[in-house]
């Protein structure tokens, strides 16, 4: 042991232990505290003033702005936020050094190969990791990528609600734990805010935006220049979570630029000339299959795994990132269209019928012969769908809202399906969490059991039927259920998904 | 999927013998246990060991990390650095992978020289092939202060030194030379040239000095 005791520059005593290293990044040493509840990373090159006021910001003000709102307790888990700013003179120069709470223990492998390790992004978003090198049981299942990727979308969400930019947004800055659906940003050092402290980096190769590598030999003053912004991590945030659900780079495909230079190619193929590789129209970047390693395959393979196995909602969304907004920044959608498209989708997916299934979870498709589209095993029972309907006007008709929730064995109907006015992200209420419903197959039909829903009236013909709590509706074709919650009309028209009986 | 082709030369000349040849060793395999932990390398980096004492001999072919072990070097004879040059380009040539219409090639090869003494051979053996090949960053470590960096900045503008060829400034060389090999943030000030040079690797740790 060898402690060393600093005064923050805030005043706050801090301690660390100078014989126990928690991590050499490839910016900072790492330090763990005495007690290990928080580390000290020392930066090795020397801070600007610049960075030094941002440091300091990051700390105070942006740190209150981000968690002292509606919801911000409710998101601090997603971030590793530095706590105080140090200066410490180890006898040759001052260095500056950033406090930060020690990682939660989840984020961290426990147990095999990699054991002790932290669990950055990279690791399950590679198919050559997964396929190679993951133990099976650390992976998750493909409905916990789409936690993790709520997870990441929300905390992008309240860095851009807050007027801040991330800047550095990669799997590389994210820690992740598939199994809890769980994500942190970790790296918080180099935050933008625009107008006030410039970037210093442009990002992480992979997820740096198309214009900010296209303009990258302009000069700094030059206002043609592209440096992150919102825009860019909006890209990034897309490419983070094609990459999550599909474990290839939506960008990374066939076309070769320039195959005299593997930089200068690569810097064509995510900048200048980038072009998503399922373009619908546009096949010159599609993956040879020829090229790709076995360790790539399956998930390489865009003709198997199409991206549009993400489900509608994503669908769209993916479109306008890599199709009609990669050289044009504006169409990108945000971090809060992302958290949306991503919740909407839970209510899509059916659980796998095959045991062995890695996936486990697939995104409903509705077609005529439905199956999974990771393990290719097929969808046999009928599948009550809810299609959800609202009431603009007091007065009027019920008008589409497109949403659904696709009816599984035993899953739970939730206040968020029943009142458009609730919405499961981190401003929900601990009472709108619970069930308050769930959806039963007996003896070949369908149920759904009333069990905390204020009032639920099946309203298919004259006269209209109360469910009453603890009582059960059965699921039919054309069947509609209006529920209602403090005030708050939703209908439900249900429909009888895969009936073989009809095809 | 792109390889990252990292092609390590280390000096085994007698000048070596005892600890310094001991802690390259160590320094071998303390790299190679960081590089099969990362997930960056374990998806695309290759890995080949050149010595050079008396002659030049790759005694690592270019490898997937996953598959290496860390070869024995024993210490011994002169510094055949000239040698050593021409060796790792003719390797690189054989081994990396160039791009084609169809068809990607490999990452430039990183290349990084660690040597404790002058060479004794003549540089230009190998040096102007060497020039001629596209690489990626060349560092020359110059181990102690026996090394002679007028030469190795022929070799490369980037020349890194340690005090003294000991285990611990050894270790923490190769301890860079990982962080190296894995993936970090991009500079704005780095203007989408490719400069190869040491500002587009991680800041080296105190015990490593940058060679003005």
């Amino acid at each position: 042991m060898n402690i060393i005791k600093l005064n923050a520059l805030d005043g706050t005593q801090i301690e660390f232990d100078k014989d126990s290293q928690a991590g050499c990044g490839a910016m900072k040493d790492v330090y763990f505290s005495p007690d290990k509840s928080y580390v000290v990373g020392f930066f090795r090159k020397p801070q600007d003033n610049n960075s030094r006021e941002r440091l300091q910001t990051i700390v105070t003000n942006y740190k209150k702005m981000l968690f002292e709102n509606e919801g911000g307790k409710n998101i601090e888990s997603l971030f590793c936020w530095p706590t105080h700013i140090v200066e410490y003179n180890d006898g040759n120069k001052v260095k500056i050094g950033v406090v930060c709470p020690t990682y939660d223990k989840k984020f961290f492998f426990a147990s095999g190969k990699f054991k002790g390790k932290e669990q950055e992004g990279k690791w399950f978003a590679s198919a050559k990791l997964r396929n190679k090198f993951l133990e099976s049981d650390v992976k998750g299942n493909w409905l916990n990528y789409l936690q993790v990727c709520i997870k990441i979308a929300r905390a992008v969400k309240r860095l851009h609600a807050a007027g801040l930019a991330h800047s550095d947004l990669s799997y590389k800055n994210i820690l992740i734990n598939p199994l809890s659906g769980d994500a942190c940003i970790i790296d918080i050092d180099g935050l933008v805010v625009p107008g006030k402290f410039p970037p210093d980096v442009v990002g992480t190769p992979d997820f740096i935006a198309p214009e900010v590598l296209e303009t990258m030999e302009l000069e700094k003053n030059d206002k043609n220049k592209k440096l992150p912004q919102r825009s860019t991590d909006q890209h990034a945030l897309a490419v983070l979570i094609y990459m999550y659900l599909l474990y290839r780079h939506p960008l990374r495909g066939g076309m070769v630029c320039d195959p005299s230079d593997s930089d200068n190619d690569e810097k064509l193929l995510m900048g200048k000339e980038a072009l998503f590789i399922e373009h619908p129209t546009n096949n010159k970047n599609r993956p040879l299959l020829s090229s790709l390693s076995k360790d790539e395959l399956p998930q390489g393979n865009i003709d198997l795994l199409p991206y549009t196995l993400v489900g509608p909602y994503l669908k769209e969304l993916f479109d306008r990132a890599f199709i009609k907004g990669l050289h044009n920044p504006r169409e990108r959608p945000t971090a809060d269209e992302w958290e949306r498209a991503l919740i909407k989708t839970v209510d899509l997916i059916q659980p796998c019928p095959n045991p062995k299934c890695e996936a486990k979870f697939f995104v409903f498709d509705n077609t005529k012969y439905p199956k999974c589209p990771f393990c290719g095993t097929s969808y046999e029972k009928t599948l009550p769908v809810l299609n959800f309907y609202y009431k603009p006007r007091s007065k009027g008709n019920f008008m589409n809202e497109n949403i659904r929730l696709m009816v599984f064995e035993q899953q739970s109907l939730y206040k968020w399906h029943i009142d458009r006015n609730i919405f499961p992200n981190e401003k929900i209420k601990d009472c709108d969490r619970k069930p308050v419903g769930d959806f039963h197959f007996i003896k070949g039909k369908w149920w759904l059991v009333n069990r905390n829903i204020e009032k639920l009236v099946d309203v298919t013909t004259e006269p209209h039927v109360e469910i009453l709590k603890k009582q059960k509706v059965e699921l039919t074709e054309g069947r509609k259920l209006l529920f209602s919650n403090n005030g708050n009309l939703r209908l439900a028209i249900v429909q009888m998904a895969n009936d073989k009986k009809r095809k | 999927m792109r390889r990252l082709p990292v092609y390590i030369l280390i000096d085994t000349s007698g000048s070596m013998y005892g600890e310094p040849i001991e802690a390259v060793k160590n320094g071998l395999s303390i790299m190679l246990s960081t590089l099969t932990s990362d997930p960056y390398a374990l998806e695309t980096a290759y890995l080949s060991i050149i010595s050079f004492n008396e002659t030049a001999q790759q005694i690592l072919p270019l490898t997937e990390i996953t598959a290496v072990t860390v070869p024995n070097v024993e210490a011994s004879g002169c510094t055949a650095l000239g040698e050593a040059l021409s060796l790792v380009s003719d390797c690189i040539e054989k081994e990396v992978e160039k791009g084609s219409n169809s068809a990607k090639g490999d990452w430039k090869p990183l290349i990084f020289i660690m040597t404790d003494g002058e060479p004794t051979d003549d540089i230009n053996i190998g040096l102007p092939k060497f020039k001629s090949l596209k690489t990626g960053v060349v560092v020359a470590c110059a181990a102690g202060n026996g090394a002679n960096t007028g030469i190795l900045k022929q070799i490369t503008e980037n020349v890194v030194s340690l005090s003294a060829a000991d285990s611990e400034s050894i270790k923490s060389f190769f301890k860079w030379v990982s962080a190296s090999v894995s993936v970090s943030s991009v500079k704005v000030d780095n203007h989408g040239e490719i400069s190869n040079n040491l500002d587009e690797l991680p800041p080296p740790p105190d015990e490593i000095n940058v060679v003005l």
